[in-house]
């Protein structure tokens, strides 16, 4: 008998398999942007339960971050996940039935907060109140093993709380993970809190308070020097371009100088010796108030490109900030796990442009100054660093002029900045290289070992010219 | 290039002998001739002059970048087998293959700049288990007054927060190094990837003129630290938990005052300054209050502080 006439044709199985379903998702996410993820949800919940028109919307929300080698906490009092929405806060994705949510959020995927918890820990504990509604859900390791059973198990909770929040409890940490939470606790809480303090600065500033291991994080804004004294030429602003899309993305650029250019002396040294561990130069990109790309100064951010040179440390000074603000997350220039921005974006494309204007302006100024930046640091400290809210606000008061040839017509503010005046031909530069043992040696006989190298050069000059009119 | 008198430091000498007695706690669980010695030992070598009296089988390396200071190097040379090199610890590392015998590295830094500390964990992630590395940094909160900024821009990468400005006292400055190198060893051996922690064995603040803050640790298998902390757990000097460094500030006796305060020590008192101050009958500092203090600080280093004396050539 032929044995393929046996075979019965049933339908074939193909609802997802739950352990490989989980450990996909959490694969390609790194710890930190996992609970940044769980950091986003706690926010969203305050932009839910906010005014956001008003200066500080986010005062008195906060949330806690807590973890040691057996366990991870997050506690929040922003709102908590009302009943209504259990079928899609805790789905594996965000079904396309799903409720719009509130303006300004960043939730799009219905994945963040389910793919932190199960990249920590094998048993995971949700608590919320909302409201009236109050109740707790479990995900166990017998849960997470058990691949018919998708139904989580709910408890209902009385007066847990004081005030509407969430708190998410994850313990059988996964060694790795825990190995992170304990013995390398230290690298890891500086880490997160450097993250949390320039990636949130915005929203910090606007007065959500965050805490790591009982730290307070502070938030680290990028200021850009504003010169708002009358002379409107000559005077070191940043380039700022806005406009909203016809599809309601609101974008608002600013780029400029945050400290007077360096030095040749600094260029050279800090070339030498690698003395900066970090510098907050280059683009940062804010989605809702999320800062998704921080001191970015690679080609994503147009480094490099038509006519913007390369990233160098005499541009140490330069420093944008481009904002995008949308009622609808998906309309937003950002990767999934929002710590990235979509370089395919055709929006952020265009943007880019723009991006690439503005900083050619401080990029060319540098170059100019070059050699002179003495000169140069009087202009650039005639202004005061300001916030990138201060900017907004500045804008309202400044001429912004029409674009013409952009995607979408906006606004912007091509600053005048000032030029070096052209040497008088009777004065000539001259320049040299010494040993810098001898530099100090001769700085010394000056009576002032502090002095910079040109200096010491401009004093030998002088005292030998002196001799040589005798 | 100008060196200070390195060889007439005593709160530095003290530094040095509590270095030989880790390394002599280090030998009860290891053999020391397979190790090898590496150091910036400066114009006059003092520490390799030290080492080879107490350890003359161990191979020993120095580093130093400046030529003229390593052509006195060699003049002052304090045995046949060391190996003088001339060549900055970043040049060193870059070339360097280490083999699987561990090491003893003292990176002896008179400043305090990032490399210093890229370096230390570059090393860190480099040599074997069971190597022993003391970091040496400049220790002065005044270079930093009104100037946070510029420590936020070198020292981010490894500050325990990155926001915070650097702390104003020489105490809690040496505090905050010592928590920016706990950072950076946690960065250079991260347990979920290697079986070796940094485990501090000594950590001490000082100022022969100018601040200096020095931190001493073994490169150990994380499953052998019971026994590692065993050996230095009685060790008055110990620091093993990154707790508060140790302050060492003696003060400066004549060889007929230490011979007077000698005969009572070790005191058991809980106050030994107080008791040496009554034995010797004077100050020696500006009051009481400091003098019992510098008094203390004798009581506790005395076995580690050399006599300097004039010799004839």
């Amino acid at each position: 008998m032929n044995p393929i006439s046996q075979i019965k044709y049933v339908p074939l199985e193909a609802s997802p398999v739950k352990s490989f379903f989980v450990s996909m998702l959490t694969r390609d996410i790194r710890l930190e942007d996992a609970i940044l993820d769980l950091l986003d949800n706690s926010v969203d919940g305050a932009i839910r339960n906010s005014n956001r028109e008003i200066d500080k919307p986010y005062a008195n929300k906060h949330a806690e971050i807590d973890f040691c080698g057996n366990s991870f906490t997050i506690s929040d009092n922003c709102g908590g996940i009302p009943w209504s929405l259990h079928n899609y806060a805790f789905r594996l994705g965000k079904a396309s039935d799903s409720p719009q949510d509130v303006p300004g959020t960043v939730g799009t995927y219905g994945i963040g907060m389910k793919r932190a918890m199960f990249k920590m820990g094998g048993h995971c504990l949700i608590s919320t109140r909302s409201g009236s509604d109050e109740y707790s859900i479990e995900i166990s390791p017998e849960w997470l093993a058990n691949e018919k059973d998708w139904k989580l198990p709910v408890q209902p909770v009385k007066r847990s709380r004081d005030e509407d929040g969430t708190t998410i409890f994850v313990t059988d940490l996964y060694p790795g993970i825990a190995k992170r939470f304990d013995e390398d606790s230290k690298a890891f809480t500086s880490e997160l809190i450097k993250l949390v303090s320039t990636h949130y600065a915005f929203i910090i500033d606007k007065g959500f308070e965050v805490s790591i291991n009982g730290i307070h994080v502070k938030p680290r804004p990028t200021k850009l020097i504003f010169d708002t004294g009358t002379d409107i030429k000559n005077s070191v602003k940043p380039y700022i371009y806005k406009t909203k899309t016809s599809d309601g993305v609101e974008v608002f650029l600013a780029v400029g100088f945050t400290r007077p250019i360096p030095s040749q002396n600094e260029i050279l040294n800090g070339q030498e010796a690698n003395r900066y561990s970090s510098m907050d130069a280059g683009w940062t990109v804010l989605c809702n108030d999320r800062a998704v790309l921080y001191a970015d100064r690679s080609e994503l951010t147009g480094w490099g490109e038509a006519n913007v040179p390369r990233y160098h440390t005499q541009f140490i000074a330069i420093s944008g900030i481009v904002e995008f603000r949308s009622d609808d997350p998906s309309k937003l220039p950002t990767t999934t796990t929002k710590r990235g921005v979509d370089a395919s974006s055709p929006l952020f494309l265009q943007v880019k442009n723009k991006m690439r204007e503005g900083m050619r302006l401080f990029t060319d100024y540098t170059n100019k100054w070059k050699g002179r930046e003495d000169e140069s640091k009087e202009q650039i400290l005639k202004g005061v660093p300001l916030s990138f809210a201060q900017v907004k606000i500045q804008s309202e008061s400044i001429r912004m002029n029409p674009t013409l040839r952009t995607f979408t017509r906006g606004e912007q503010f091509v600053p005048n900045l000032p030029l070096p005046k052209i040497l008088e031909p009777a004065k000539r530069r001259i320049s040299f290289i010494r040993e810098s043992k001898d530099i100090s040696n001769l700085a010394e006989y000056f009576g002032n070992s502090d002095m910079e190298p040109y200096e010491v050069g401009g004093q030998c000059f002088d005292l030998l010219l002196k001799e040589a009119r005798r | 290039m100008k060196h200070p008198a390195y060889h007439l430091r005593p709160n530095k000498a003290v530094d040095r002998i509590a270095m030989v007695e880790a390394i002599r706690r280090l030998e009860r669980l290891v053999d020391l001739k397979d190790y090898t010695y590496y150091g910036l030992g400066g114009p006059y070598l003092e520490e390799y002059r030290l080492l080879y009296e107490y350890y003359p089988e161990m191979k020993y390396v120095s580093l130093e970048k400046d030529f003229e200071t390593y052509k006195r190097q060699q003049f002052h040379k304090p045995c046949k087998i060391l190996d003088l090199k001339n060549l900055d610890v970043g040049s060193f590392l870059t070339e360097w293959q280490p083999n699987d015998k561990s090491v003893i590295f003292w990176l002896d830094y008179p400043d305090l700049e990032y490399p210093n500390f890229a370096e230390f964990i570059t090393l860190l992630g480099m040599i074997p288990e069971k190597s022993m590395v003391k970091i040496t940094l400049r220790c002065e909160p005044t270079d930093y007054f009104n100037k946070a900024d510029e420590f936020r821009n070198k020292f981010q990468s490894v500050m325990p927060e990155g926001s915070e400005d650097p702390p104003a006292t020489i105490s809690e400055f040496a505090y905050f190094l010592q928590r920016m190198l706990q950072i950076s060893a946690e960065q250079a051996l991260p347990a979920s990837v290697t079986p070796c922690v940094f485990q501090p064995v000594a950590s001490f603040y000082y100022a022969d003129g100018v601040g200096i803050f020095t931190l001493t640790g073994l490169v150990w298998p994380r499953t052998e630290l019971p026994n590692l902390k065993k050996i230095f757990k009685n060790w008055r000097l110990q620091n093993l938990d990154w707790s508060y460094p140790k302050k060492i500030d003696v003060p400066i006796l004549s060889t007929k005052e230490r011979l007077r305060l000698e005969c009572r020590l070790p005191c058991k008192s809980k106050t030994p300054g107080k008791t040496l101050r009554i034995a010797l009958g004077y100050l020696i500092d500006e009051d009481i209050a400091s003098t019992e203090s510098k008094l203390e600080q004798y009581a506790h280093y005395h076995r580690q502080f050399p006599y300097f004396m004039r010799a004839v050539p």
